[in-house]
């Protein structure tokens, strides 16, 4: 899979996990009751555990994805290790706050998991953008075919 | 160099990891010891309680919140709304307040409330109430203690040992019964959760669209009107 190609997925992802994060901390700021099937949500996001220094934890989560999101979008070899550090130590955090909800708070909230899934996939994806095979650009719409086949062509 | 690359990348995800889980244990760690002496409140004095409800009994409109004491939403609700509450529409006769306590996040739930409940005997609870929202914990650290319910139940003019006594009585496990039932055959999913309407008459869960006043102030004038 070519870098633009891993790119735009890795937008698509980010974008939901934002939706998610965008979601719990709408839901927190009005007081609404969440929607949840594991019944843990409203623990878990009560919790101690849910604010960072006074933050919530699904803000730092918005902006963790809203710079995965950007850094997608840009091509070249800075966006792609800085887009790999986040995605990695987001994935990090997120294991983490897995371990505080199963073994501290007793309670498991979907949606953290959900994120947690999206999470590890970003982070799947800024590996793969990593490996040299993925640097090669495509050949763009309408070029002349590589030189090699073009003789071939030719006959 | 693509081994380099992997060294940069894997140092810059495990500092960031790091950074945000000592953030988060540090901050966690200060919420757990950061529980502030209860302050006393004159929210309520002068105001009539009978039970678990207060406001006149005669009020035109009824509240009741289904809340846990431990709940950070509810401290938050109580915090943001319930003073705007008590003097614009509980003083003036218009609204009464009922106090149904659910215990579902643990055993600092379950102490809280029986205090509280077992308040109502001496038509106390929303001072107790008010008292445990304003000293909240983090859930489960054993932040209800002894103490807190004597210092609290002291404000309020009660005796805290006795309290204490008082919520392991048979009632108090009736009462509680009693407001999970209800909290049930309202459709109750999350607190703070609240059903409203006309005194004696047929009460509606409310969808709450914010903690602060605006949230509720609308659907009460629209009661009175």
């Amino acid at each position: 899979m070519t870098d633009a190609r891993l790119r735009s997925v890795s937008a698509i992802l980010a974008l939901t996990g934002a939706g998610i994060a965008a979601y719990l901390l709408q839901v927190r700021s009005s007081g609404a009751t969440l929607l949840c099937a594991t019944g843990g949500c409203e623990t878990v996001q009560g919790s101690r555990y849910a604010e960072l220094a006074g933050i919530p934890v699904a803000a730092l989560g918005l902006a963790g994805f809203a710079a995965l999101f950007t850094l997608a979008l840009v091509p070249g070899e800075p966006a792609r290790l800085a887009n790999a550090v986040v995605a990695l130590g987001a994935l990090g955090f997120g294991a983490y706050l897995l371990v505080i909800q199963v073994a501290v708070i007793g309670a498991v909230c979907q949606w953290c998991v959900a994120t947690d899934l999206v999470t590890t996939a970003l982070a799947a994806l800024a590996v793969l953008r990593l490996r040299p095979e993925s640097h090669r650009r495509e050949t763009p719409r309408g070029a002349h075919p590589p030189r090699r086949a073009r003789a071939a062509w030719r006959g | 160099m693509t081994q380099l690359r992997l060294i940069i990348v894997l140092a810059g995800a495990a500092v960031l990891a790091a950074t945000l889980v000592a953030a988060s244990l540090l901050s966690a760690g200060e919420a757990n010891t950061s529980t502030p002496a209860p302050a006393a409140s004159d929210l309520f004095a002068g105001v009539p309680q009978d039970g678990l409800a207060v406001g006149d009994p005669d009020a035109p409109v009824t509240l009741v919140e289904y809340a846990d004491l431990q709940c950070p939403y509810c401290a938050e609700w109580a915090v943001r709304t319930m003073p705007a509450l008590v003097e614009d529409y509980v003083r003036t006769g218009q609204l009464r307040i009922v106090f149904h306590g659910l215990a579902f996040l643990g055993p600092d739930s379950d102490k809280a409330v029986r205090a509280a409940i077992a308040a109502s005997a001496g038509d106390r609870l929303w001072n107790m109430v008010d008292g445990f929202y304003r000293s909240q914990g983090s859930e489960n650290s054993g932040w209800v203690t002894d103490d807190l319910i004597g210092q609290i139940a002291a404000q309020a003019g009660l005796d805290g040992g006795e309290l204490r006594d008082r919520g392991d009585e048979s009632w108090v496990d009736e009462e509680l019964s009693r407001a999970n039932a209800a909290a049930q055959s309202a459709g109750v999913q999350g607190t703070p959760s609240f059903e409203l309407g006309p005194t004696g008459g047929k009460l509606e869960l409310v969808e709450l669209s914010s903690l602060d006043p605006e949230g509720l102030t609308p659907l009460i004038d629209d009661l009175l009107e």
